[in-house]
């Protein structure tokens, strides 16, 4: 459980750019052993929502909101020898970024949150071209494959990959999500045969539990 | 007020407060007579009065006024010292307004945005190795605990048979000797001394295992220190004896009693005399001794071997690791000993090392802590 308060605290933190206090933080609550699924989706899923909100009303500025992307990103790393020493289930999943897509961090968290339920999470990172990422999942033979997508102007390169991939792979599960379908998108999405939208890291969760 | 003198006065109040350029308005000499806010803010300083040369980074010593305002149509790439100690990049020009000159600074912000864009996909590329980083080092520790547990179980199924060829091998050696002949008796003991040799990497590699798997444990118990070392003495002196060396023991017997882990001290002492003995050269001195103050239990083992170097120093407490000290007598080692002393001493909070000199010799030191009361 995190406290509103304790939230609030590093929210603040996050916005004025204060990396120290924000790794002081969620230091406190791995050392207190809270489920580090929870710290992913109160505070690092919640806070970078809400720092994307700040940012499209104009609250803060587009350098501010890449400050507390490259903040939040770096405090990915403390949670990492808990997350990769969880017991592996021989299931192995790949998460890439869509061409021309630059946010990686969601796609990122998602890769996270398979490797907490024991899968092996393979991150391509941001903007990775479609012709690697195809040449990597041959390589890796996973069970499923998702795109991230955070800017709703890029769909049409996100179709461009999907396409791409399913040429390649026609009958792999395939996972779209990303903030940018909160804008629409998400029908165009479901055009495509084996394809599934995950809304949040929740509802991810729940959909692995069913694999 | 007209129209035009209106946006004029606006126009001049955003510039003098707010506009992201720096503007200077300079003397013919190059004294600042006005400025904006962010010149001042950039800069940290309050520029009035101060000559604008002293606020240029000029490395080769172009700045030159007059031929700056030469062309006012012309940008010049300079760079100015700013608040924070850094230089700063800025697009300046220049022009002569009645006996004044007009002085101009604007960013190059495709420079900016750039670099930004540099900066966060370095940022990302440094997470993403990271992650993998961690990614990679949970699989490598599963495999070493993979490979403890494996060592483990054969050392412990090894350990038995190894035990049962020794016996037998004692046992016909001492009862088939007027029956075999010299040969027979010779082959019958390298029989026995490859398997008790065999049984020590055995028992290191259990320890090894043991300490790599986090399962080291001390049962600790009072015991005198000084027994500890008679025993481990009474050990190592035929090998001593062997090689004509002279122990030499300097060991303090009104030690007090003290809470330690015996069979595991006496194994780690056992193993540094062993080693100053196989290293030092026949008949020379190996000196022992073994004394206490008010926090510590010292021990220290001197041997007139060949020595060490410096940079071979490392190696001494690696798994598997040999130094170029060649043992006197062509003594075998696990490379495993070093490594299990230094965690029996350590467990005991205490610390060891190692003082050598190539030529003169090798000092193996440790010390643990007296538990208080």
């Amino acid at each position: 459980m995190i406290h509103e308060k304790l939230y609030e605290t590093y929210l603040t933190s996050l916005l004025d750019g204060e990396r120290s206090k924000c790794h002081d933080i969620v230091q406190k609550l791995l050392d207190d052993r809270i489920d580090i699924k929870k710290i992913y989706t109160d505070l690092f899923q919640r806070s970078m929502y809400r720092v994307g909100e700040l940012w499209e009303n104009n609250r803060i500025t587009v350098a501010n909101e890449h400050l507390s992307t490259s903040i939040t990103e770096s405090l990915l790393n403390l949670a990492y020898p808990s997350i990769f020493a969880r017991e592996r289930i021989g299931r192995k999943v790949v998460i890439s970024c869509a061409a021309n897509e630059f946010h990686q961090i969601g796609g990122k968290m998602v890769a996270d949150i398979f490797e907490l339920n024991g899968w092996d999470g393979y991150f391509l990172g941001a903007n990775s071209p479609i012709e690697d990422t195809i040449r990597f999942v041959h390589d890796a033979q996973p069970d499923v494959v998702g795109f991230s997508l955070s800017i709703l102007s890029n769909l049409d390169c996100l179709k461009r990959t999907i396409e791409a991939f399913r040429s390649d792979f026609s009958n792999m599960d395939l996972l779209i999500g990303g903030q940018a379908f909160r804008w629409g998108g998400i029908d165009t999405i479901k055009q495509y045969d084996g394809t599934e939208y995950i809304q949040s890291l929740d509802h991810l969760e729940k959909m692995i539990n069913r694999m | 007020m007209e129209w035009d003198q209106h946006i004029s006065f606006e126009t001049n109040a955003y510039f003098k407060d707010r506009a992201p350029v720096l503007f200077f308005l300079l003397s013919n000499g190059g004294k600042i007579v006005e400025t904006n806010q962010y010149a001042q803010t950039i800069t940290g300083r309050h520029l009035i009065g101060e000559n604008i040369q002293d606020l240029m980074v000029d490395f080769n010593d172009t700045f030159h006024l007059p031929t700056l305002i030469n062309d006012p149509s012309k940008e010049h790439l300079l760079n100015i010292s700013t608040a924070s100690g850094l230089p700063q990049s800025f697009y300046f020009s220049f022009k002569k307004v009645m006996g004044k000159i007009v002085m101009f600074g604007r960013l190059d912000t495709e420079e900016l945005e750039n670099m930004r864009k540099e900066l966060v996909s370095l940022n990302q590329e440094l997470n993403n190795i990271m992650r993998e980083l961690h990614k990679t080092n949970a699989q490598l520790k599963r495999l070493n605990e993979e490979k403890n547990r494996f060592l483990g179980m054969a050392a412990h199924d090894l350990r038995k048979p190894i035990g049962l060829i020794i016996s037998y091998s004692e046992f016909l050696i001492e009862e088939a000797k007027n029956l075999l002949d010299a040969d027979q008796i010779s082959f019958l003991n390298t029989i026995n001394v490859s398997c008790v040799f065999m049984k020590h990497l055995v028992d290191d590699f259990l320890d090894v295992s043991a300490i790599e798997a986090g399962r080291f444990e001390l049962d600790l118990q009072p015991a005198f220190i000084h027994e500890i070392l008679a025993n481990s003495l009474q050990l190592n002196k035929l090998q001593a004896d062997k090689k004509g060396i002279d122990l030499q023991v300097n060991s303090d017997e009104s030690l007090p009693r003290t809470i330690i882990d015996a069979p595991k001290l006496e194994q780690a002492i056992t193993n540094l005399v062993t080693n100053a003995i196989e290293h030092a050269s026949p008949g020379s001195l190996v000196s022992i001794s073994l004394s206490c103050d008010q926090r510590f239990m010292n021990f220290s083992v001197k041997d007139e071997g060949p020595g060490m170097a410096p940079e071979e120093m490392d190696k001494l407490f690696k798994p598997f690791e040999k130094t170029s000290a060649k043992k006197t007598a062509g003594e075998k080692s696990t490379g495993l000993g070093m490594l299990i002393t230094r965690k029996i001493i350590e467990a005991h909070g205490g610390t060891i090392w190692i003082d050598s000199r190539v030529g003169k010799g090798t000092t193996a030191y440790f010390k643990i802590p007296v538990p208080k009361g």
